[in-house]
């Protein structure tokens, strides 16, 4: 009789269900549009902040080494270690490799270019770059790490070089210098006794970077490599990777942790593991987290995500009203029913026991019904904000928010139908009986 | 039913305690006071009277003469401030609220004015709604019921599908279902057009030669003429008359 009382209820009184259901559905699509977004967001951020650069920088471990002769360091400004070219295949090898999003390996070497053939030399620094390298099918190279580079022009092509004729990009204030424009020619003089001694060298590309490097000429890594007499080497890499925020455990140094916790802290895609990998994958190599990008893609992070917990939060609550106000409506609307039933010898507590049944099946229905809308809700919305990477919206069905988000539409709907139900059951039944009560 | 004489104060039961020991409701001295904005209202006051066993008692009076207070108690949907007020041979006054509704549930049926069926329920199955609340449903007893009021082609219609004196039979095939020693009837006829009227009249009237112990309140006369003995109130003092005692006009 309970469950005939609780369907019969549904299937006859769908409109005073309406409202109270409505309540519910509109803060559990609020919540779980907000816990969807909240987390898939660490991807879509990662996204937005790789247009800051790269987020980890390998180099020489060499560099590392204090090289004091008589209190004087004596180590090379700009390092005498390189590393191998031929080694960074090896990145895409470890474990979080497929969370490698872009590489650039960078070789400067110190010329001296002149405007003419046999003019006035001025010194000047260029770097080897890839520029669209195939790097185990990811296209990836300085453009793609430097995003907010503006190129008027080509990027060098690396086959196009040769001992006495290459392409190069140049730095804006360089080009302003030199007075060069796309498609004019100057010459280029290697330090003497060092790989090429000079060529000829055509403006592809005028870079605009807003930093140092537009002081600098941009030329492909091999024919860097060329001028610097070391073919096959690096001086530095610069690595985009999809990482997980930094927390408290990603700081600790895996040396001094158990194996277990060890397996746990290698196996997140924690921008400190990934380095970790990285340098137990080429040996003599030091990679180090870049924290200017990390820092603040965490820091982003955590205050979204505060945010998204305050407005999901801001949802149950109105929607606990809602359901508060709805409820009071119904139950006012029933009070014949529940005078009728103490009546009939039911306990404040069989009466109560019906109405949170009833309250409850309408928060499973409408938390269910929420948890679909608000997974298409996120979608939506992720479109919108995140429309650079895309703006199509992808389904964020995520399994695990259906328990959490019932379970927190049933919480809302039976606190908020609370002060209904105790207020109807404190009713005289007899004046709600009596006619001329 | 002439106007015979008329009363200013309390009569005694004429029954007295004689009546006592085969009396299924018993009350004396009964007085229920509700506390008021700084005072204390007495809506009934010293109530003695009893009723026996398969008797009609209509009970009578103005508004505000204390009709509701009294049938709360007989009903059980209250307690007596003092006094014994005993159903059945068991003294209700002091048990507790959860004792008190399953006492309701075991010895009073209530027929109300306003019917108060579940309107998305069937007759069927608010006469069950009753079986539910006192011990459990058992469907065949319910349609027994229906049948016997003269329902058996309307049990699976809802109360909106019925008419006034339909769903008022629903309700006292309702009232009927747990074979209560005491029908409690509030104004069971104040809500029917007069056809209507004299079928639960006559239903009632069926039901007491069977041997229910009926509690009717009424404003109509012929109503309350059909009953074997009229309890009138005024003023929170109850006025007791024999069977076929005369009517009493009550100086207010």
């Amino acid at each position: 009789m309970f469950f005939r009382l609780l369907m019969e209820s549904f299937r006859r009184q769908r409109r005073r269900k309406l409202l109270a259901g409505i309540a519910i559905l509109l803060g559990t699509t609020a919540v779980t549009a907000m816990l969807a977004l909240a987390t898939t967001i660490g991807d879509r951020i990662h996204k937005e902040l790789a247009v800051y650069g790269a987020n980890i920088v390998i180099y020489p471990k060499a560099d590392l080494l204090d090289v004091k002769i008589g209190g004087v360091d004596v180590k090379p400004a700009s390092g005498g270690s390189y590393l191998k070219e031929s080694d960074l295949p090896k990145l895409k090898t470890i474990f979080w490799g497929n969370n490698i999003t872009g590489v650039s390996p960078e070789l400067p070497v110190e010329l001296a270019a002149a405007r003419q053939s046999g003019g006035t030399l001025f010194p000047a620094r260029a770097v080897g770059y890839w520029f669209d390298h195939d790097f185990g099918g990811l296209k990836t190279g300085a453009p793609a790490l430097h995003p907010w580079w503006k190129l008027h022009g080509a990027w060098p092509t690396a086959n196009a070089a040769t001992q006495n004729a290459m392409n190069v990009a140049v730095g804006m204030k360089f080009a302003q210098q030199l007075g060069l424009k796309v498609g004019d020619k100057f010459s280029l003089h290697a330090a003497p006794g060092v790989g090429a001694s000079s060529s000829t060298a055509t403006v592809v590309g005028i870079v605009t970077t807003g930093d140092d490097t537009e002081n600098e000429i941009l030329l492909s890594l091999q024919d860097a490599q060329m001028f610097a007499g070391a073919t096959g080497s690096v001086r530095r890499v610069e690595v985009s990777a999809r990482t997980k925020p930094e927390d408290a455990f990603a700081r600790v140094d895996p040396d001094s942790l158990t194996p277990a916790k060890r397996e746990i802290w290698y196996c997140r895609p924690y921008a400190n593991s990934i380095a970790y990998q990285i340098r137990e994958a080429i040996p003599g190599a030091q990679a180090e987290q870049v924290r200017r990008v990390e820092q603040s893609e965490g820091n982003v992070l955590s205050r979204i995500s505060g945010l998204m917990w305050l407005i999901s939060a801001a949802a149950l609550l109105a929607a606990g009203f809602a359901v508060s106000a709805a409820m009071a409506t119904a139950i006012l609307e029933r009070r014949g029913e529940i005078g009728l039933m103490r009546s009939l010898g039911a306990s404040k507590g069989a009466i109560a026991m019906l109405f949170y049944a009833e309250t409850g099946l309408l928060a499973i229905f409408a938390g269910t019904l929420g948890y679909l809308l608000g997974s298409g809700l996120a979608a939506w919305l992720g479109a919108r904000i995140f429309a650079g990477d895309g703006g199509s919206a992808e389904a964020v069905l995520i399994p695990v928010l259906l328990p959490v988000v019932v379970a927190l539409a049933l919480v809302v709907a039976l606190v908020g139908s609370t002060p209904s139900i105790r207020a109807a059951l404190r009713m005289d039944p007899s004046a709600i009986l009596r006619a001329d009560a | 039913m002439s106007e015979a004489k008329v009363q200013t104060g309390p009569l005694v039961d004429p029954y007295g305690s004689t009546r006592d020991d085969c009396a299924v409701i018993a009350l004396k001295q009964v007085t229920r006071e509700y506390a008021g904005h700084g005072s204390v209202v007495r809506a009934l006051g010293d109530a003695t009277f009893s009723i026996v066993a398969g008797e009609w008692v209509a009970i009578t009076g103005p508004s505000g003469s204390g009709k509701s207070t009294l049938v709360n108690l007989i009903g059980c949907l209250d307690r007596p401030t003092s006094g014994e007020l005993k159903i059945d041979n068991v003294d209700v006054a002091s048990m507790s609220a959860t004792e008190l509704d399953r006492f309701r549930a075991d010895k009073i049926g209530f027929i109300f004015q306003q019917f108060h069926l579940i309107p998305y329920l069937s007759a069927l199955e608010n006469v069950m709604l009753a079986q539910y609340f006192h011990s459990m449903t058992d469907e065949a007893e319910a349609r027994a019921a229906l049948e016997r009021v003269g329902l058996d082609k309307r049990v699976s219609h809802l109360p909106s599908e019925l008419s006034g004196g339909e769903q008022q039979r629903v309700c006292i095939a309702r009232a009927l279902i747990n074979n209560p020693p005491v029908l409690l009837a509030d104004e069971p006829t104040g809500n029917l057009d007069a056809a209507n009227q004299t079928i639960v009249a006559e239903l009632l009237q069926d039901l007491h030669r069977n041997g229910h112990t009926i509690v009717m309140v009424t404003h109509d006369p012929e109503m309350a003429g059909l009953a074997q003995r009229r309890i009138a109130l005024s003023h929170g003092k109850v006025f007791c008359h024999p069977v076929g005692g005369p009517m009493v006009t009550l100086r207010r």
